[in-house]
């Protein structure tokens, strides 16, 4: 069994160094990328399978660092683990799959892939670790690869500032994650997991240690106020923004606190801060989701929501429950936020744009697209037979038998956020689907995006050709100063489509029809979202709906729904366009958290400068003025040496003679 | 049976002469004469005293033996030093005022010592093992810095 | 007044004479003459002061030695041959000069004298003789003896490399010259 283990760690690690040798031969580094996935997939499925005991620990071999601090680097091997490397693993292959077709011009796809490898080895570490170091280990790898990958199309300035910004937001969360897990580490005398969750006292280091996690978890899975840096991560590819939405980076935060869940079932103060942020995250994630223009910030701010959504769960289940009500929304959500990310990336090749104006009815045409998108939406919304009703409401039961303010707090915002996550999947299905046909002109109802809607209706019925010419018709009236360099402009533009790379990518080489086995991934991932909660049932408490709560959320969503189904005039116009533009405009740009960033991180810089100066100025003043004396006083020495030679021995030998003359008369 | 005052006397007069030679003279050899006399009136001195009874270690004639070959060794190198004095100044005018500027921050200094110099009139690689060891005698003059001659080098 | 208080009042007389010359002596080779005269009658006064190693040693070296390493850097300074007046400085500087060497003398008498005034020596039975001195060298001062022999031979290199300083200053005419022909023998 701990061969298998040891495998689903080292084989994407080992894929992505030789994806990396290898990456400037196309077919080889594919054939790698997508083997190896495969291979780990069936090992992920043999483990979540197999495992006759409860729990299998093996150790990659102890790190001897004495002072009192045991090391020993275990692998728990569960059935939670494997459940959820089995999930992440399928959903890379999937992704792998796809990006074959989807960087299929990239000149760079080799390096993509080898990535996307290293990046499922940073996570499968993270999930089969057994040892706080372990994890910190998959939670760094997954933060330095989230900004290669981000940051993949290097040459827009718009991504490198992405790539960045993620980095940054993500690393100064990490402060907290890595004083959290010392305090931890410290308390137990030890790094090993079981350890760490059987040690007492200490609760000074506990809520330390707790309470920095959360830090770290709140930074990785974009709680707020680290919320913004995940919509602009959608500068990337959209492959890469699946693999960090769905299974992997932004779910790790819940896997983290899941596997420490016993801790925080004890901590109430950890678990109210939690409740709180998650709450917040969740309802403030989907009202900004119900007004954004890209369908790829959509589903990024929907992703915010629903990870607030499993967090909650585990803020707000009871101790005796456990983690399984989370966990089990994080494997249904991996499944159909991939599904979505892949249809849209899809959606975006076809229609040359991944806003929302450019792509108004472009899913009526085709089949399995139009199918797949509904199928997600329709989960994500919470329709029953699907995995998103099954998991979100296991949530909201969890969170009803929950005692104490935060599981209020926290069933309040889950129930709104169930009618607006229906109201946002309902928008969104209206206006992909929606004939333009039969759409007319809405005129200057309001904002610059209803703006951006007049030239859609032309240009998304004519060939892709057309649709430059929406983009520069919307640009002026959202973009910025341009005196403004770019490096520092959020790089949020109203209507704006949000993974440029690609538009161009298909404005250079034109549709290329979609290769069988991506539209494959697709539908087997449609088909996994229908069927998940299949898997769901072996996890303790994954799957527990109550009737009361099945009842009021299947009324939310019917209501929420039937409500953007008459506003939008059945998705004949936008119901987002509805809010007055100013308001949707700084919406859609997140209400200035960017700018809040850009301001915090000036203001430590200011202070980095600040004492730089002092030190500079100040302090090393002395020592260098002495270094100005002296060197002062050598220059007058040296002046008064060149002298005539003559002259000065005279001088010379005069002053020795006064010194002796001096000498001889002290001495009588 | 000697009295040692009149020796005493003798190395007052020479001390005396030789601070007068070093003062009169503008020829650099000859300043070096006084320098001469300086140090044999300091032998003297050290004879005599020597001499007294009770006189330990018979320091006396040592240290005088000792001074004479550190005199011997001394006025090596200061001739040497006159010798290249004259060829770079074509005299050794101790009254002249000298271009001896030596400024390390003026590296274009037409005086600088450090940048005129060529260390060894041989450029090439014929006498590669003779360099080390004139290298380390420049390094302890503190009179040609590696650079001046590898400068030199890569000029020739 | 002892015989060998009068022998040596007759080779001090000749001794501070002949260094008085040589450095008040117009002519530049004189002085170096001179030079030799005085160290060689110091080397007779160590003779009467019970010292003859020391004397020997004196003729030897300075004698021997440094008064022709003199002359040979008169020679290649291309040193007048004759009264020449240019050898010495301004005359207020040979003033001032002359008024500190009479400092200096009055300050060594008045401080040697009086030590030395009621001393005397009965060289008749010397308290350093020659074995003695040799004992003392190669005992006592083996270590200092042998530093001396390392000083030597670094005021050797030191002085040879000195000397084969070459200036681009000095002639550059003469200078591609020797190139030249160091490029002809290569």
């Amino acid at each position: 069994m701990s061969w298998i283990v040891r495998m689903i760690v080292v084989l994407p690690a080992l894929a992505g160094l030789l994806g990396l040798v290898m990456h400037r031969r196309r077919l080889v580094a594919a054939a790698v990328a997508v083997s190896v996935s495969a291979y780990v997939m069936v090992l992920g499925l043999i483990q979540w399978v197999a495992p006759a005991r409860a729990a299998d620990i093996d150790s990659l071999g102890s790190l001897p660092l004495g002072g009192g601090l045991a090391v020993p680097l275990h692998l728990l091997s569960d059935r939670v683990s494997g459940l959820v490397s089995f999930v992440v693993a399928l959903v890379v292959l999937a992704i792998q799959v796809f990006t074959v077709w989807y960087l299929r011009d990239d000149p760079r796809y080799g390096r993509f892939a080898a990535t996307v490898s290293l990046f499922a080895a940073g996570m499968l570490l993270l999930v089969q670790a057994g040892d706080l170091v372990l994890m910190l280990v998959g939670w760094e790898i997954m933060g330095w690869c989230s900004w290669l990958l981000i940051g993949h199309d290097s040459e827009r300035p718009a991504a490198r500032r992405a790539a960045y910004k993620a980095f940054l937001v993500t690393r100064v969360a990490d402060i907290g994650m890595v004083v959290g897990l010392v305090a931890l580490a410290v308390r137990a005398g030890s790094t090993d997991l079981m350890a760490v969750l059987t040690a007492s006292g200490h609760d000074t280091a506990l809520t330390v240690g707790l309470v920095g996690v959360l830090v770290g978890v709140a930074g990785k899975s974009g709680l707020v106020p680290f919320h913004d840096w995940l919509p602009d991560a959608m500068e990337g590819p959209t492959p890469a923004s699946a693999l960090i939405h769905a299974a992997t980076m932004v779910a790790a935060g819940t896997y983290l606190v899941a596997r420490l869940f016993t801790l925080y079932a004890e901590h109430d103060g950890a678990r109210l801060l939690l409740a709180v942020l998650a709450a917040l995250t969740m309802v403030y994630a989907a009202v900004l989701a119900l007004v954004q223009t890209d369908i790829k910030r959509m589903l990024a701010y929907s992703t915010l929501s629903q990870i607030a959504i499993m967090l909650s769960a585990l803020a707000a289940a009871p101790a005796e429950l456990g983690p399984g009500a989370g966990l089990s929304h994080l494997l249904g959500h991996a499944f159909f936020k991939a599904l979505l990310f892949l249809a849209a990336g899809w959606l975006s090749v076809l229609g040359g744009a991944t806003a929302l104006a450019a792509l108004r009815g472009r899913l009526r045409p085709t089949g399995a697209l139009r199918w797949a998108t509904g199928i997600g939406l329709a989960s994500l919304a919470g329709v029953p037979p699907l995995v998103g009703f099954f998991s979100k409401d296991t949530v909201i039961d969890a969170a009803l038998e929950g005692t104490g303010a935060g599981s209020v707090v926290v069933t309040i915002a889950l129930l709104l956020t169930v009618a607006l996550t229906a109201a946002y999947c309902t928008r969104a299905w209206l206006l992909l689907d929606t004939p333009l046909a039969v759409v007319p002109p809405t005129g200057t109802a309001a904002g610059p995006a209803a703006g951006a809607a007049d030239p859609a209706p032309g240009s998304a019925a004519a060939s892709p050709a057309v649709s430059p010419a929406a983009s520069p018709a919307v640009s002026p009236v959202a973009q910025p100063d341009p005196v403004v360099p770019a490096e520092q402009v959020a790089v949020v533009t109203v209507a704006d489509s949000a993974d440029d790379a690609e538009v161009e990518r298909v404005h250079a080489h034109g549709h290329a029809p979609i290769t069988l086995s991506a539209a494959l991934v697709v539908s087997v991932l449609a088909v996994l979202t229908v069927v998940a909660t299949l898997f769901l049932a072996s996890l303790r408490g994954g799957v527990h709906v109550g009737v009361l709560t099945a009842l009021v959320s299947l009324l939310l969503v019917a209501g929420a729904a039937a409500a953007v189904w008459v506003a939008g005039d059945r998705g004949r116009s936008d119901v987002a366009d509805r809010v007055p533009g100013p308001l949707r405009d700084r919406a859609v740009r997140g209400f200035g958290a960017d700018t809040a960033y850009v301001g915090i991180g000036r203001a430590v810089t200011a202070l980095a400068r600040l004492v730089v100066t002092l030190d500079r100025d100040v302090v090393d003043a002395y020592p260098r003025a002495t270094a100005v004396v002296a060197r002062a006083a050598g220059r007058v020495g040296e002046r008064s040496h060149r002298a005539v030679p003559s002259l000065s021995l005279l001088g010379l030998l005069g002053g020795v003679v006064v010194i002796a003359i001096l000498g001889v008369t002290a001495w009588r | 049976m000697i009295h040692l005052a009149l020796p005493g006397a003798l190395v007052a007069l020479l001390a005396g002469i030789g601070v007068y030679g070093v003062l009169a003279r503008r020829n650099a050899v000859l300043v070096l004469i006084g320098v001469e006399l300086i140090l044999n009136a300091a032998n003297l001195l050290l004879v005599t005293a020597g001499s007294r009874p009770g006189a330990p270690f018979s320091a006396g004639p040592v240290l005088t033996l000792f001074v004479i070959t550190i005199a011997a060794a001394e006025i090596t190198v200061a001739l040497a030093i006159i010798l290249v004095l004259f060829r770079r100044a074509g005299h050794i005018d101790l009254t002249a005022v000298p271009d001896l500027t030596d400024d390390p921050d003026d590296p274009d200094d037409p005086g600088d010592l450090d940048d005129e110099v060529e260390s060894w009139g041989t450029p090439d690689g014929a006498d590669d093992g003779t360099d080390d060891g004139t290298d380390e005698a420049d390094d302890a003059d503190g009179t040609a810095a590696p650079t001046a001659a590898r400068s030199g080098e890569g000029a020739a | 007044m002892t015989t060998r208080d009068i022998v040596f009042v007759a080779v001090g007389v000749v001794t501070a004479l002949s260094a008085l010359l040589s450095v008040t002596t117009k002519h530049v080779v004189h002085a170096a003459l001179w030079l030799l005269v005085s160290l060689g009658s110091l080397a007779g006064a160590y003779l009467v002061l019970g010292q003859e190693l020391v004397g020997l040693v004196q003729l030897l070296v300075y004698v021997g030695a440094i008064v022709v390493l003199v002359l040979f850097a008169l020679m290649l300074t291309r040193a007048p041959i004759g009264p020449h007046a240019e050898i010495d400085t301004p005359w207020w500087q040979r003033a001032a000069g002359a008024v500190l060497g009479a400092a200096t003398t009055a300050l060594l008498a008045s401080l040697l004298l009086p030590l030395l005034s009621g001393a005397t020596v009965d060289l008749d039975a010397p308290a350093a003789t020659t074995p003695r001195i040799a004992q003392a060298v190669f005992g006592t001062w083996v270590w200092p003896f042998e530093l001396l022999s390392v000083l030597l031979l670094v005021a050797l290199v030191g002085a040879f490399a000195v000397s084969r300083l070459v200036l681009h200053r000095e002639d550059p005419a003469a200078d591609g010259a020797v190139r030249r022909a160091e490029g002809v023998r290569r």
